[in-house]
């Protein structure tokens, strides 16, 4: 017995020494250092990442936060397994399971984009009024998981995706606008702004989410050794990057300054319009009636459904794992709800 | 020396008349191809931030450069000096270059991080495959009767390196250096690639993905100038310094 005591009021000893040594050696207003990876290149997609640190909310929860650009062939998911990285705005719902499925130790903190982004368009005067009219039809996709999104479309109205003649789609929209091609596909919040640019407006929409099907995308994502270690950080990071994204839909034009003054070569109509899209998809469905960033379990349990009858993933993935919603739900109302 | 310059600058001012011409006789849209002078403004208009590009873009490159040329330099060396070493590490330089530069950005930006160096690596390794080849090869072209000459005054390896081996091989690492230099420069720019927020590569990217072809244009243009200028510099440099030609 007294042996017990004596071991706990030593390790209680040691732990104090331990706790003064800590507190001598950082000092209350020390931050804690960590970087946050793009999954593309510095633009108003990330508006609240910017106004994060540029208004000091990162700060006020203690931490010093990098902002690292991604760009083509640089995969987020990857840099965060690795280490390399403590958080990212990484690719959508796919990437997140897909990584699961090779056992990176990522795990998804929140959804950016509650709906899926991109849309598949088509000229008015195409001929084409609706998904069955795909068939025989020279469609072009995004290559990186929207092929998917695309089949369970027209499998679920009944086409047959081999009867589609679907190749990759190149970074210009130039084929559709020339009409080489009949239905492209486009993010809401660069492509479609991009053929408004140019002035092409008429154009009808297909969005995945008026079939009943859901893909949402730019997941907040960290490591498990991160959620291990460091929680207190994670914690500090998600409720910052949702305060930034509060502010950013809500002070648009500043957020936009903000981002621009980041990267300077940004067009800044382009980013304006960039913004407000982003803003839609954000505070779309679950993002407002839960909050920023919210994690609509139901739906991203559809798009593994998807994911996995696709076979982009081989096996089911354990949402217990891939996800800690508990951080999400700790972040102040304040923060989240707009 | 400065009259050498004038039928290329005509060249070039006829090229951009002829570009400007072609593309309002044909009625090209502009999404296309802009037309000449539609590009021409847009550096103008985007002179602060292309001449911000152009600095960072120019320091990765001749930063990589110098690194990929002393790496290349002291590798070509070592395997004219060892024919062992050469057949043991050769294989890997043939391997190295095999692989497309883009495969090893997520690695280059784990080990080297997002700053410069990460663009400077990717330089420098592209650099260094040419200058290790003409190193070796201009070192192993030496007469071995000079060699021999040279050996029979008392001349130690050093001095056989310096004295004869050097210059002789010089010509030919010239050749190498003016390759290397353009490759660092592609090798800066795809270095950018790989996250960054200033830098021609950047600019490029921006252009790109937004459709914006003056300024995509205007930046390709930039970097076709910069490479003929670093070019001219390695001319001029072999010009002044390594005028001679080994006798074959």
């Amino acid at each position: 017995m007294m042996g017990v005591v004596k071991t706990v009021r030593r390790a209680a000893l040691a732990l104090g020494t331990l706790a003064a040594a800590a507190a001598i050696a950082t000092p209350a207003a020390a931050l804690e250092t960590v970087s946050v990876r793009l999954k593309w290149v510095a633009q108003a997609q990330f508006a609240g990442v910017y106004v994060a640190k540029a208004k000091g909310f990162y700060e006020a929860e203690g931490l010093d936060v990098t902002i690292n650009p991604g760009g083509p062939n640089l995969n987020a998911e990857s840099l965060v397994a690795s280490g390399s990285d403590s958080f990212a705005v990484g690719g959508g719902i796919e990437s997140l399971m897909a990584s699961r499925d090779k056992k990176l130790p990522i795990v998804g903190l929140g959804m950016m984009h509650q709906r899926t982004p991109y849309v598949f368009v088509t000229m008015n005067d195409s001929g084409i009024k609706t998904l069955k009219d795909f068939k025989g039809k020279k469609v072009t996709t995004f290559f990186t998981g929207a092929q998917h999104t695309l089949n369970a479309m027209l499998l679920k109205e009944g086409v047959n995706p081999a009867d589609v003649t679907i190749t990759a789609q190149a970074v210009s929209m130039t084929p559709f606008i020339s009409k080489e091609v009949d239905v492209a596909t486009v993010t809401l919040y660069n492509e479609l702004n991009v053929l408004k640019a140019r002035g092409i407006t008429n154009v009808t929409v297909f969005a995945p989410d008026d079939y009943g099907i859901s893909v949402p995308r730019d997941v907040l994502i960290t490591s498990e050794k991160m959620i291990a270690e460091k929680p207190k950080a994670v914690q500090g990071f998600l409720n910052a990057t949702l305060r930034g994204w509060k502010y950013a839909i809500q002070n648009q034009g500043e957020a936009v300054d903000i981002v621009m003054a980041a990267a300077p070569g940004l067009d800044k109509a382009h980013q304006t319009a960039m913004l407000a899209e982003a803003g839609r998809l954000t505070i779309a469905d679950a993002g407002t009636t839960k909050g920023i960033a919210a994690l609509d379990m139901d739906r991203l349990k559809g798009a593994h459904d998807l994911l996995l009858n696709a076979k982009v993933i081989n096996a089911p993935v354990d949402f217990a794992t891939a996800f800690a919603p508990q951080f999400w739900d700790a972040v102040p109302a304040a923060d989240k709800k707009m | 020396m400065r009259s050498t310059f004038v039928p290329q600058i005509a060249a070039l001012l006829g090229l951009l008349f002829l570009w400007e011409a072609v593309v309002l006789a044909f009625n090209v849209p502009a999404h296309v191809m802009p037309t000449a002078s539609a590009v021409l403004q847009d550096i103008g208009t985007g002179a602060a931030l292309i001449g911000r590009g152009v600095a960072r873009t120019l320091l990765e490159t001749l930063l990589g450069f110098a690194i990929g040329a002393m790496v290349g330099f002291a590798f070509g060396a070592a395997f004219a000096w060892s024919r062992a070493l050469e057949r043991v590490l050769f294989p890997l330089f043939i391997l190295s270059q095999a692989i497309p530069v883009i495969a090893f950005g997520a690695l280059v930006v784990m080990w080297l991080g997002n700053g410069i160096w990460s663009k400077v690596a990717i330089a420098a390794y592209l650099t260094a495959f040419p200058v290790t080849v003409n190193t070796c090869r201009g070192m192993r072209s030496v007469d071995p009767q000079r060699v021999a000459l040279l050996r029979s005054f008392g001349a130690g390896d050093w001095r056989v390196f310096w004295s004869l081996q050097v210059p002789f091989a010089l010509p030919s690492i010239m050749a190498a250096l003016k390759l290397g230099i353009s490759l660092g420069l592609i090798g800066a720019i795809v270095g950018e690639w790989f996250g960054d927020t200033v830098g021609l590569g950047i600019l490029l990217l921006q252009a790109m993905y937004m459709e914006n072809m003056p300024r995509l244009w205007a930046v390709i243009l930039v970097c076709g100038v910069i490479g003929i200028a670093l070019y001219a510099l390695m001319e001029a440099i072999e010009r002044r310094w390594v005028w001679w030609r080994p006798e074959l």
